[in-house]
């Protein structure tokens, strides 16, 4: 079919992943969306076909194209395992933004991308304001996990997720933190606080820091730093807000060497600015820039501090356990990271590593996508829950608290009882 | 466009959300593996069932609709393109493995089960299913019946239709018939699994197979032998089969193909090389050990500049990974490719290699090569563009010189693909007229009313 570009400004940067198809449909047997669903619009294929007929003005946005568009987690299984090399995922993200600049967001992503989450503080106190109301509205369910409240269970649906912290990272822990008395600095790195673990999981944060400077590295958590964009370039393909939260954050972290992340999808979104947002030079040098600068934490540990393997002492939750990892996909498969995490883990004496089938395979959150197809995503996330079962693992650990809720929620609905940490909690 | 009534009878049928009607829908079930063809349906149904099978048929012959089968829409031929609009009846959801007996040495199947899966459960009990098209990741075992595939172990193993002990069909008028059964002998009448098997789904809907296995080789080596001359690798093949071994597979790869694979998956390959041949000895580990080293010795005999042993199953595994690549290092390589299908005798494979290049210069279309040289099976692939009007004109008749070619050797116009649209037009040279006319008065037997995917195979204006 007759193609033209015209009218599509981002999808055409990445004419030659949408041109690079050949329709083989191998990705059928990788893609988790295909394999629930078994309908070929799910799969990048169909997408990109969709696409295709997009450009041939065969198609128009409409709300099933939409909705197609929107069901996919970004895993890259389909590229890394494509014989032509297509990169649909990035075509997919290009369609969304060109979707959106046409067409506008559409309430209440309108509201909570382009005003909430570009404001870390506001949003932190609208956080803050919706927690009160846990536990009032919300039953508790098992342990510390409580059904999430108002504001964010309008988002998760009834989903099991730890509750909003009391006190978020940043009022727990100051702009400098230097190695205790007696401990050389060895290096200033820059901290990325990703907003789950601002919110929700501040201890995660605060113990990622005392880690750091505890051998050594200087750590840095600028206020200025706010959302990833993850969520609203990548997700919801909203480039424009994207570039200022992009912008914000290249500031936030000038003069610093490192940006260490403990969200494998903060991580490779920040990574990807340049790839996405990047519409002038100045950006795209910035973004370049910026992005060499970015290491997921145990990238950090392994690969740039270069820590010895007595660095990692057990903690107490993970004395004596039996471990499995979970590939985040924006770790994997985004950014290449695989063998650190696990060195560091098997570095850790008195912790039993234990390598699950499919560790890469998606767990099925994906953000919003998440929250668009919980039904679709949690029959993602079961497939994940038999992988984990399979190993007897005493804790399932990742490098991402997006995966972390998922895996939370899994093991719940499951009835598994298999803990769910970040990979940081094993050490002390 | 087909009446909202039969949507809704269609829906009633199979429960709404398998029935698809959305254009963006539609649009994802207008295509296969080829580059050439497209054509939109009228609605996509997912049945669960053989009973749902057949009602949709009878629906669908009553109101004289279209009906195109399909698995995965891996195939490369055409095939389950719904070039005439209708009903895609779509397989995929039909996928469980129903038994593996592994005393009787078969497996009963559902047609949506992706052959990989199969594949996957079999190795678990030691058990081995050859026939192996290299969409196996993606395409269903009902459509390798349909299309009676083959691929790099049939050489040794023989193909799909040499596997097919059972099968039950719905018919055009939504009978639920029942064919052959588990046993390896069976002389009860005609072969009439043999009609379905490779019919294109021009006579039934495949709902059920049953099929032989064979227990899972114990060893297996693989050796790459380095040509200097494309027709002398030919001919080493030839050689091979002469001196008394059948390898599992022997696969060939050109100077273009083999540097295509080297740039998307730098491998370290001999990248001034003419041509690449890959073979696998199987069985027992003593006979493999014995295999291999005569076939290493034909290959030096024969020519080959080099030939390297795998050390281990990663290397030949590394192997394998770069022959499947081929594919997509062929079609990635122009907008449209034409690539073919033909086999040639075993012992004319040196010769049409010859005239490949014969035709190249006459033409001056450039022609890749890859192929399952052990059974005479190459897909010759011709670049082109099918907006440009002229060039792929000439490209068509290049082609067609490649079939005259082939057939002139006594060789056929499609090895495992199938003729599907692709290939229809040439059918009439390939086949004995007398033959071609039994096989569409059957056609008109079994599906009166052509419903079910109509204008594949044969040209049209033949009924």
């Amino acid at each position: 079919m007759a193609q033209s570009y015209d009218r599509y400004e981002q999808i055409k940067r990445f004419e030659k992943d949408l041109s690079q198809c050949m329709k083989c449909g191998f990705c059928t047997f990788w893609c988790p969306i295909y394999q629930e669903e078994k309908i070929e619009a799910s799969v990048a294929r169909g997408k990109n076909m969709m696409i295709r007929g997009l450009l041939a003005g065969e198609l128009d946005y409409t709300s099933e194209y939409a909705d197609r568009l929107n069901k996919c987690t970004l895993c890259m299984a389909c590229t890394v395992n494509c014989p032509a090399k297509a990169n649909i995922p990035n075509v997919i993200v290009a369609a969304r933004a060109d979707t959106v600049k046409a067409r506008g967001l559409k309430f209440p992503y309108n509201i909570v991308y382009r005003w909430l989450l570009p404001r870390r503080r506001l949003f932190g106190w609208v956080v803050r304001f919706a927690s009160w109301f846990q536990g009032i509205f919300m039953p508790k369910t098992e342990g510390t996990i409580r059904h999430l409240s108002m504001f964010l269970s309008a988002l998760g649906k009834g989903r099991n997720i730890p509750q909003i912290a009391p006190k978020f990272l940043r009022q727990m822990v100051p702009v400098i933190n230097k190695p205790p008395a007696g401990v050389k600095t060895e290096m200033r790195v820059g901290y990325f606080s990703g907003c789950i673990t601002d919110f929700v999981l501040p201890h995660l944060g605060k113990h990622i820091i005392d880690f750091l400077t505890k051998n050594g590295v200087e750590v840095v958590v600028p206020r200025e730093q706010g959302c990833c964009g993850a969520p609203v370039f990548l997700g919801a393909g909203d480039f424009e807000t994207g570039r200022k939260m992009a912008d914000a954050n290249v500031k936030a972290f000038e003069g610093l060497d490192y940006v260490v992340s403990d969200c494998a999808t903060c991580a490779s979104a920040l990574k990807s600015y340049a790839k996405f947002l990047a519409d002038t030079p100045q950006r795209k040098k910035a973004y370049d820039k910026f992005a060499k600068k970015v290491k997921d934490i145990s990238e950090f540990l392994v690969d740039v501090l270069k820590l010895p393997a007595s660095a990692y002492k057990p903690s107490a939750e993970a004395k004596g356990k039996k471990v499995t990892w979970h590939d985040p996909c924006h770790l994997s498969r985004h950014l290449g990271i695989t063998s650190q995490p696990r060195q560091v883990i098997r570095s850790i004496p008195g912790v039993e590593y234990v390598e699950m089938p499919n560790a890469d395979r998606c767990c099925g959150m994906a953000g919003a996508f998440s929250v668009n197809y919980y039904d679709l995503s949690k029959d993602i996330a079961d497939k994940k829950a038999a992988s984990i079962e399979s190993t007897g693992a005493d804790i399932v650990v990742s490098g991402c608290p997006g995966c972390e809720i998922q895996l939370i929620d899994c093991m719940v609905r499951n009835k598994l009882p298999v803990k769910v940490m970040h990979i940081m909690e094993l050490v002390e | 466009m087909l009446e909202k009534k039969l949507i809704a009878k269609l829906e009633k049928i199979v429960g709404k959300g398998v029935v698809l009607t959305s254009k963006e829908d539609l649009t994802t079930y207008s295509y296969d593996g080829t580059t050439t063809w497209a054509h939109m349906p009228e609605v996509v149904v997912l049945p669960t069932t053989a009973e749902q099978v057949s009602q949709i048929l009878k629906l669908a012959d009553d109101s004289k609709v279209p009906v195109t089968p399909r698995g995965a829409g891996t195939n490369v031929s055409g095939g389950s393109i719904p070039i005439k609009g209708g009903i895609v009846l779509c397989t995929v959801k039909m996928n469980k493995i129903l038994d593996i007996n592994k005393t009787n040495l078969t497996a009963t199947v559902e047609p949506g089960v992706v052959l990989q899966d199969f594949n996957m459960a079999l190795a678990k009990q030691g058990l081995f299913y050859p026939p192996d098209p290299q969409s196996f990741l993606g395409c269903t075992v009902g459509g390798t019946i349909a299309e009676n595939a083959g691929g790099p172990y049939c050489v040794k193993y023989g193909v799909t239709k040499q596997y097919v002990l059972g099968l039950e069909v719905v018919l055009a008028n939504g009978y639920i018939m029942k064919l052959g059964g588990v046993t390896v002998k069976n002389r009860t009448g005609y072969e009439l699994m043999m009609l379905f098997t490779g019919s294109e789904g021009t006579l039934g809907v495949i709902t059920k197979i049953t099929l032989r296995l064979i227990p899972m080789p114990l060893a297996s080596k693989t050796m790459m032998a380095v040509f200097d001359d494309m027709a002398v690798g030919g001919q080493a093949v030839s050689n091979i089969l002469a001196s008394g071994v059948v390898p599992a597979k022997i696969e060939f790869v050109d100077n273009f193909v083999l540097r295509r694979i080297e740039e998307m998956m730098p491998m370290g390959l001999p990248v001034d090389a003419q041509a690449l041949l890959l073979l696998m000895a199987d069985g027992s580990p003593t006979a493999v050990e014995a295999e291999t080293e005569q076939i290493v010795d034909t290959l030096k005999k024969s020519g080959a500049r080099e030939v390297k042993v795998a050390k281990d199953a990663e290397e030949a595994a590394k192997y394998w990974k770069m022959r499947s690549a081929g594919f997509a290092a062929t079609f990635g390589a122009a907008k449209t490719v034409l690539a073919e299908d033909v086999a040639v005798p075993r012992d004319k494979l040196a010769e049409f290699i010859g005239k490949l290049g014969e035709i190249s210069e006459r033409t001056g279309f450039f022609i890749s090569n890859l192929g399952h040289a052990g059974d005479g099976n190459l897909h010759p692939a011709i670049f082109t563009d099918v907006s440009d009007k002229e060039n792929f004109a000439k490209a068509q008749e290049a082609m067609e010189e490649i079939f005259e070619a082939a057939l002139s050797l006594g060789g056929v116009l499609s090895g495992e693909h199938g003729i599907g649209l692709e290939k229809q037009r040439f059918l009439k040279r390939a086949m004995d007229p007398v033959a071609l006319n039994l096989m569409i008065k059957i056609k008109s037997l079994l599906d009166p009313n052509h419903i079910l995917n109509p204008g594949k195979i044969w040209e049209e204006e033949r009924v």
